[in-house]
C-alpha cells in the first residue's frame, strides 16, 4: 500500500533523523487534517511515552501543525487535569485521563463530547471501545456505548498480562500458567536463590487494589452488586472474594519478594526487567520498557499471555485504560485542532507507527497484522485480554471505594488484618461511602473472623 | 567544664567522632551514587567507573525541568526573602519599640505562633480554593506571597530579638536631635540590626528552597521548585535512582555554601530564640 | 553615628504656640510611623492566615464539589463529622504520630545533650563539629528523604547491602510494617539532632563555669556535675529545644511522603500525611478541614500545656 508506504519511510526518516525526507513526505500525506492551531497535550511519563512522542513528531512532519507535549509523572496528572478544567481556561487542549477519573470530569461537564466539536464523529470500528469507558450516558450516570456520548478517544487499552520468561520455563519444560493454581505450581518450580517465581503490586493505594482485582473477577467476586442499574450493595465480602484474597496472599508469600507489601509498578517493572523474577502480572504498557536493551537484560526472552484463571472460568481483566479528552474551557479553534489531531493518531498508519515505535496501538487491525511478527508476538495476548477484559469501577464514588480497598488490602497482605477482617472493614466502609451519598446500599453477612 | 579522663575520654571521642560520621556518610554515598550509571546502581556495585550521566541528563536532558526548577526556587527564595524581610522588621521593629498596647503585641505573637506550630497542611486546603480565586494558583507569585507568610512569624521573632537588644538610649539620642521616628529607624537603628537582617534573610532564603508540602500543592510543571522536582524522579515506572541523587546533590548546593561562608549567622539564627 | 545633636537644640528653644503645633505634628507622625510599620505584616496575615482559617470552619460543614468554573459548596454539617466517628485511620494516624514524636523527641534530646557536654568537654573539633551539624538542618528534607529512601532500598541499600556481607538480610526497612515506623525514626533522628545539638550547646558554653569548678572542687564527679548543675541550669535551653523539637515532629511530611507515604498499611501514616491524602488525593475538601480543625485544637491544647510547664518551671 503506498500511503502505507510513504508513513513507513517517514518513521524512518524521523529514527534516521534525515530531515530532508520529511517535507516531501508531508506532501502526499492522505490523512489531511487541515490547518490546525498548535496544541498542547497533557501526557504522563510511562514506557509506551516514546512511541507516543515519535508519533507526534511525525503528525508534526506531515501536517504541519504544532503540538507541545507536557510529559508529567503519574503521581500530578490527576491535579494538573483537574486544575486545568477547573480554572477559566485549561492550558491543554488534550487532556490524558486514566480510566478511574474519567467519572469525575465526564460527571462534572468539564469535557466537550467529541460529537459537538463534529457533528457525527465516530471512532473507526477496527479501534477497540475498551469496555466502553470512552462513552457517557449521562441520564443513566453510566459509562456505555448505549445512549452514550462519545467524551474521549483511546491512546492506549492499557489491560493487564501475565509476562514470563519464555527461556527459564522452556528450560523447565513448562508451559506458560493458564490458572492462579498452575502460577503457584510453576513458581515453585522456578524460584531460586536470586529469582523470584511470581511477582505483582502489594504497595498500598491503587496499586494492591489493581492487581488484586485479576484474583477477584476470577474467583467471580466482585466489590459492588450491580452498580449499572443502580444496586449498590456492597459485597466485597463474599466467601468468593475471600477465596480469591487467600490465593492472592498464598501466590504472593510464597513467590514475591518479602518486601510485597511495598513493592509498586517500578519495582515490578525492574525485577522483570533485571532478570529476578519468572513471572510478572504487569500492565501491557510495561512492554516497551523490557525490550529496550538499555534498560531490561531480558530483551527477547519474554512472552505474555493473558491472565491466570480459576479452573474452566474466564480469566479475571481489569481495564486501566487511559481517554484522550478535550476540556470546555478551551477556544473553539483549539477544540478542532485537538480532535483533528485524535482523528490523525486513530488512523491505521498512524497507529502502525505508534506500535512500531514503542507505543500500545488500539486498533485490531494493527493488532492482529504486527502480531504476525515474533517481535509483536505480545500483541496476540493483548489482544486476546481486551476481547475479555471489563472496566473496573464506573461510578462516582470510584476513588473513595479504591483508597479503601488498598489500604484494607495491603493491610491483609502485611499481616496487620486477617484476610476475613480486611474484607468486612472494607466492605463496611465501602457501604458507608455509598449511604453517604444516598444510593441503594446494602451489605452481605459478615465473614467469620 | 568537665574535665573527662580514662574511660569517660574515650566515651567522649567516640560520641563525637562517631557523630560527625554518622552525618557525614549518608552525603558521602549518595555522592558516590550520584556518579553511578543506572546499573551500577541496582545491582549495588562498590567498584564503579565514575559517570556525569546522571547530572548531565538532570541538568541538560530534553525531558528534564530540574533547570526550571533551580530558576523558579531561586527567584521565590530571593524574592520572598527580601519582602519577608521588609515586613517582617517592619513590624518587629514596631512591636520591639513603638509603644503599641499590650494586647496588640501578644494578640500578634500568640497569632504567629499557634499558625507557626500547625502543620501547613491544614492551610494548603483553604488556601488551594483562595489562591485559585485570586488568581495565583499555579504562579510563582503566588508561592512567593504562601511563603512570605510562612516565614513571616520566624523573622518577626528573630528580628524582635535583635531589637531588644540595641539599647534605647540610642534612638531617644537620635530623638532628641531633632530625627523622626523614620529617620531614627532607617539611620540608626537599622544598620545595627544588619547581622539580623543576614541571619533571619540566610533562614528564610533556606526555608523557601526547602519547602514542600506547599509548593507540591500549589505550583505545576511551569511553576515547579527544587523540592518539587526531586519527588519527581520517583515516577510510576521507573523510579529514576541516579538521577534523583544527582539531583538531591545539587540542591544541597546552598546548604553546603551557607556551611563553609555563613555559618556565624546561621547558628546565631537557629539559637537566638532558644538561648534568649 | 551620623547625628548633630547640637543643630537640634534650638528647635527645643522656641517657645508658645510653634511647639504645640511642632509637637503635635510630632505625635502624628509618630503615630503614622508606628501603623505603616505594622500594618503591612498584619494585612498580610489576616488576609492568608486568618481568612483561610475562618474558611476552615466553613468548609468544615460543607461538601465541595467541583463544576465548571468553580467550586460548589453544599451545607452538610453532619457527614463529615459521621464520616470522623467511623475514621479508624484517623486514629491509626494519630497513634502513629504521637509515637513518632514522643521516641525520636526523646532520643534527640539526650543524644543532643550528650553530645553538648561531650563536645564542650573535650574542647576540641568544637568549630568542626559545628559545621557537620548545621548541614542535616539545612539541606531540603525531600533530599534527605531520598537519600535515605536509597539508602533503606531492599535490594541494592547501603544497609542491606552491608547485612548481607555478615549473611545477613535482606531486610525489609520500608516494607516491613513492624519496622517501617522506626526507619522513618531514624531518619528523623539523624536529620535533627544536630538541631538540638547547636542549641543546647550554645546553653552549655554558656554555662558558669565558676559554679562547675567550685563543684568540683568540693569532690563532686562529673556525673553528679551534669546531674545536679549542668541539667538544672540548662532547663530553660532544653524547655526550648524539646518545644520546637516537637511541634516540628508533629508537622513531619516531607520525608515521610517520600520514604513510605504513609505504608504500608497504615503503619507510618502521620498527620500531616493523612491532611494531605483527604484534601489532595480524596479530594474531600470537607472532610480535609473538619481533620484539620481537630489537630489544631489538639495544637492549641499543646501549647497552652506546654505554656504552663515552662511557667511551672521558671
Amino acid at each position: 500500500m503506498k500511503i502505507w508506504t510513504s508513513v513507513h519511510h517517514a518513521v524512518t526518516a524521523l529514527v534516521l533523523t534525515v530531515g530532508l525526507m520529511a517535507p516531501a513526505l508531508a506532501a502526499d500525506s492522505v490523512t489531511n487534517v487541515g490547518k490546525q492551531v498548535p496544541i498542547n497535550i497533557l501526557i504522563n511519563a510511562s514506557p509506551w511515552y516514546g512511541g507516543f512522542e515519535k508519533v507526534t513528531e511525525l503528525y508534526q512532519k506531515q501536517t504541519g501543525n504544532k503540538v507541545s507535549l507536557d510529559v508529567t509523572p503519574y503521581n500530578g496528572m490527576l491535579e494538573k487535569a483537574r486544575n486545568a478544567v477547573r480554572g477559566d481556561k485549561s492550558p491543554y487542549d488534550i487532556l490524558n485521563i486514566d480510566t478511574a477519573w474519567t467519572i469525575e470530569f465526564y460527571k462534572g461537564g468539564f469535557l466537550k463530547p467529541l460529537t459537538q466539536i463534529q457533528p457525527g464523529y465516530a471512532m473507526p470500528k477496527q479501534v477497540f471501545t475498551c469496555g466502553g469507558s470512552y462513552y457517557w450516558n449521562a441520564q443513566k450516570q453510566w459509562r456505555t456505548p448505549v445512549g452514550g456520548e462519545l467524551m474521549a478517544v483511546p491512546p492506549n487499552c492499557n489491560t493487564q498480562v501475565l509476562v514470563y520468561r519464555k527461556d527459564l520455563f522452556k528450560a523447565a519444560k513448562l508451559a506458560p500458567p493458564k490458572t492462579f493454581d498452575e502460577v503457584l505450581d510453576d513458581c515453585k518450580k522456578l524460584q531460586k536463590p536470586g529469582l523470584y517465581g511470581y511477582v505483582t503490586r502489594g504497595e498500598r493505594g491503587n496499586g494492591i487494589w489493581y492487581d488484586f482485582l485479576p484474583f477477584l473477577y476470577a474467583y467471580g467476586g466482585s466489590e459492588v452488586a450491580d452498580p449499572e442499574n443502580g444496586d449498590f450493595t456492597s459485597t466485597l465480602n463474599s466467601p468468593k472474594a475471600l477465596a480469591a484474597l487467600d490465593k492472592f496472599i498464598e501466590i504472593e508469600k510464597t513467590c514475591a519478594p518479602a518486601n510485597r507489601g511495598a513493592i509498586g509498578q517500578a519495582d515490578v517493572i525492574q525485577l522483570m526487567a533485571t532478570g529476578n523474577v519468572a513471572m510478572a502480572q504487569v500492565v501491557i504498557a510495561a512492554w516497551p520498557y523490557f525490550e529496550n536493551p538499555t534498560k531490561s537484560v531480558v530483551v527477547g526472552k519474554i512472552a505474555a499471555v493473558e491472565n491466570p484463571s480459576v479452573a474452566g472460568g474466564k480469566p479475571g481483566v481489569p481495564m486501566g485504560n487511559w481517554h484522550f479528552a478535550v476540556p470546555k474551557n478551551i477556544p473553539e479553534a483549539n477544540q478542532k485542532a485537538a480532535l483533528a489531531f485524535m482523528k490523525w493518531f486513530l488512523t491505521k498508519d498512524a497507529q502502525m507507527a505508534y506500535a512500531k515505535a514503542g507505543g500500545i496501538p488500539v486498533r485490531s487491525d494493527v493488532m492482529a497484522e504486527l502480531s504476525k511478527e515474533p517481535k509483536y508476538a505480545w500483541m496476540a495476548a493483548y489482544k486476546q485480554s481486551l476481547e475479555d477484559a471489563v472496566q473496573p469501577i464506573g461510578y462516582a464514588e470510584g476513588a473513595a471505594v479504591e483508597d479503601v480497598m488498598g489500604l484494607r488490602l495491603n493491610q491483609a497482605l502485611i499481616g496487620q488484618k486477617s484476610p476475613a477482617a480486611a474484607l468486612n472493614t472494607a466492605a463496611a466502609e465501602i457501604e458507608a461511602i455509598f449511604k453517604k451519598n444516598g444510593r441503594k446500599t446494602g451489605h452481605l453477612p459478615p465473614l467469620p473472623q | 567544664m568537665l574535665t573527662l579522663n580514662g574511660r569517660e575520654l574515650w566515651i567522649g571521642y567516640a560520641l563525637v567522632i562517631g557523630s560527625a560520621l554518622a552525618i557525614v556518610a549518608p552525603f558521602l554515598w549518595i555522592l558516590m551514587t550520584s556518579f553511578k550509571f543506572p546499573i551500577a546502581i541496582s545491582t549495588g556495585a562498590l567498584w564503579f567507573s565514575p559517570t556525569g550521566f546522571n547530572y548531565a541528563d538532570v541538568l541538560f536532558g530534553a525531558r528534564s525541568d530540574f533547570p526550571r526548577n533551580v530558576a523558579n526556587s531561586l527567584v521565590v527564595g530571593a524574592v520572598s526573602t527580601i519582602l519577608v524581610l521588609v515586613i517582617g522588621t517592619l513590624s518587629a521593629y514596631s512591636l520591639a519599640r513603638l509603644r503599641w498596647a499590650r494586647w496588640v503585641g501578644r494578640l500578634f505573637l500568640g497569632w504567629t505562633m499557634l499558625f507557626n506550630t500547625v502543620p501547613v497542611l491544614t492551610i494548603v486546603g483553604p488556601w488551594y480554593l483562595f489562591f485559585q480565586q485570586l488568581g495565583l494558583y499555579n504562579t510563582l507569585a503566588g508561592l512567593i506571597v504562601a511563603h512570605i507568610i510562612i516565614n513571616l512569624p520566624m523573622t518577626v521573632w528573630l528580628m524582635m530579638t535583635f531589637f531588644r537588644d540595641i539599647p534605647v538610649e540610642l534612638e531617644e539620642a537620635a530623638r532628641v536631635d531633632g530625627c523622626t521616628p523614620a529617620q531614627a529607624f532607617f539611620k540608626v537603628i537599622l544598620p545595627l540590626a544588619v547581622p539580623g537582617l543576614i541571619a533571619a534573610g540566610i533562614l528564610a532564603f533556606v526555608f523557601s528552597w526547602n519547602e514542600f508540602a506547599v509548593a507540591l500543592n500549589l505550583t505545576s510543571r511551569m511553576t515547579a521548585t527544587v523540592p518539587v522536582g526531586i519527588a519527581q524522579f520517583a515516577q510510576q515506572y521507573e523510579i529514576q535512582n541516579g538521577q534523583m541523587a544527582a539531583a538531591s546533590i545539587i540542591s544541597t548546593i546552598p546548604a553546603l555554601l551557607l556551611m563553609f561562608f555563613g555559618q556565624r549567622f546561621v547558628v546565631q539564627g537557629l539559637t537566638m530564640g532558644a538561648v534568649k | 553615628m551620623g547625628v548633630n545633636r547640637q543643630s537640634a537644640t534650638p528647635a527645643l528653644g522656641q517657645g508658645g504656640n510653634g511647639v504645640r503645633a511642632e509637637a503635635k505634628r510630632k505625635k502624628q507622625s509618630d503615630r503614622l510611623f508606628r501603623y505603616a510599620t505594622l500594618m503591612p505584616a498584619v494585612i498580610a496575615l489576616v488576609i492568608f492566615t486568618v481568612y483561610p482559617m475562618l474558611n476552615l470552619l466553613q468548609m468544615s460543614v460543607s461538601t465541595i464539589t467541583f463544576a465548571h468554573g468553580g467550586a460548589v459548596w453544599q451545607f452538610t454539617p453532619l457527614a463529615n463529622l459521621a464520616k470522623l466517628r467511623d475514621d479508624s485511620v484517623f486514629l491509626a494516624t494519630l497513634r502513629n504520630t504521637l509515637v513518632f514524636v514522643v521516641v525520636s523527641v526523646a532520643i534527640e534530646m539526650t543524644l543532643g545533650f550528650a553530645l553538648a557536654v561531650a563536645v564542650s568537654a573535650l574542647g576540641r573539633f568544637k568549630g568542626l563539629i559545628r559545621s557537620v551539624m548545621i548541614l542535616p538542618i539545612l539541606v531540603p528534607p525531600v533530599a534527605i528523604g531520598s537519600m535515605w529512601k536509597l539508602m533503606y532500598n531492599y535490594n541494592f541499600g547501603i544497609f542491606n547491602q552491608m547485612l548481607a556481607w555478615f549473611g545477613l538480610g535482606p531486610v525489609g526497612w520500608l516494607s516491613d510494617p513492624n519496622l517501617a515506623l522506626v526507619s522513618v525514626i531514624i531518619v528523623d533522628i539523624w536529620h535533627w539532632t544536630p538541631f538540638v545539638f547547636l542549641i543546647l550547646f550554645a546553653g552549655v558554653e554558656g554555662l558558669p563555669r565558676e559554679v562547675i569548678e567550685a563543684a568540683r572542687v568540693d569532690g563532686a564527679n562529673n556525673w553528679q556535675i551534669v546531674r545536679k548543675i549542668i541539667l538544672p541550669l540548662m532547663g530553660p535551653a532544653i524547655a526550648v529545644a524539646f518545644i520546637f523539637r516537637s511541634i516540628l515532629a508533629f508537622k513531619v511530611f516531607d520525608q515521610i511522603f517520600l520514604l513510605t507515604s504513609g505504608g504500608p498499611g497504615t503503619a507510618t501514616e502521620v498527620v500531616s500525611l493523612l491532611l494531605y491524602r483527604v484534601f489532595f488525593a480524596q479530594n474531600d475538601m470537607g472532610y480535609g478541614a473538619l481533620l484539620s480543625l481537630v489537630v489544631i485544637a489538639m495544637i492549641v491544647a499543646f501549647l497552652l500545656g506546654a505554656r504552663r510547664m515552662v511557667a511551672g518551671r521558671a
